[in-house]
């Protein structure tokens, strides 16, 4: 699965990954889960509530599915224009 | 009804925006536009060397259709532009265009003045300031904030 990252966490952890969905993986907050123990850099973050998630081009809550062919995207604070 | 939004990951004209943008009028007697320029020195005061725009490949320039759609339904316009820079931007270009069209003048003032307090604080972008010191990622001001406020207020025309 492709996962991008913006802005300050971009930075952080660099701005795309690709990661190996295990079988337990089912939602948002099973990737955040995820994420926080691939990324410990930024595992507060995942776990916060800073970031959004964003699937196939929407903001989503954390119960939103996922699987292999989802495009997931995390969104740290926005600055506007 | 026109709206046109664009992201710019290069330098743009406004200047040619404009002279494109009242080229494709018909009706209206009225044309507001704004340029926003990148300024020297960062919020905290310090020379700035270049402004960055971290930006989503599709829905940033959704983000900014939108606040143009929503412009073109609140205000009596007929054609409504924004361009909107992204990647780096140095200090003194322009980063944002924005201009609204209209028979008659006050709708145009109105939705110009919208169109900037909503691409302020709805845009779809992560901005970090550059200089000599380091770099900075930047969120909303307080006043940014309020300045898109104010059209929660109003009914919508």
């Amino acid at each position: 699965m492709r996962i991008l990252f913006f802005g300050r966490l971009g930075d952080r952890i660099g701005r795309e990954t690709e990661v190996e969905l295990p079988a337990d993986v089912r939602n948002v907050a099973d990737l955040r889960q995820l994420l926080a123990r691939l990324k410990p850099e930024a595992g507060s973050e995942f776990l916060g509530k800073t970031l959004r998630a964003c699937v196939d081009d929407a903001i989503v809550n954390d119960d939103h599915p996922v699987d292999e062919r989802s495009e997931v995207a995390f969104f740290p604070p926005l600055s506007g224009g | 009804m026109r709206v046109q939004a664009r992201l710019a990951p290069a330098a743009f004209s406004p200047e040619r925006e404009l002279a494109d943008f009242v080229t494709g009028l018909d009706a209206e007697g009225a044309v507001v536009s704004f340029v926003g320029l990148v300024r020297p020195r960062s919020a905290a005061g310090d020379p700035l060397t270049r402004l960055f725009l971290d930006h989503h490949p599709r829905l940033t320039e959704r983000s900014l259709a939108e606040i143009g759609a929503a412009a073109a339904e609140r205000f009596a316009v007929g054609a409504v532009r924004i361009v909107h820079r992204c990647g780096a931007v140095l200090p003194g270009e322009p980063i944002v265009f924005a201009a609204a069209a209209s028979r008659h003048r006050r709708a145009a003032f109105e939705a110009a003045d919208y169109l900037m307090d909503r691409l302020k604080t709805d845009a779809l972008f992560w901005k970090r300031e550059e200089g000599a010191g380091g770099s900075r990622w930047i969120e909303p001001t307080g006043a940014d904030q309020a300045d898109r406020t104010r059209w929660e207020a109003r009914c919508p025309e």
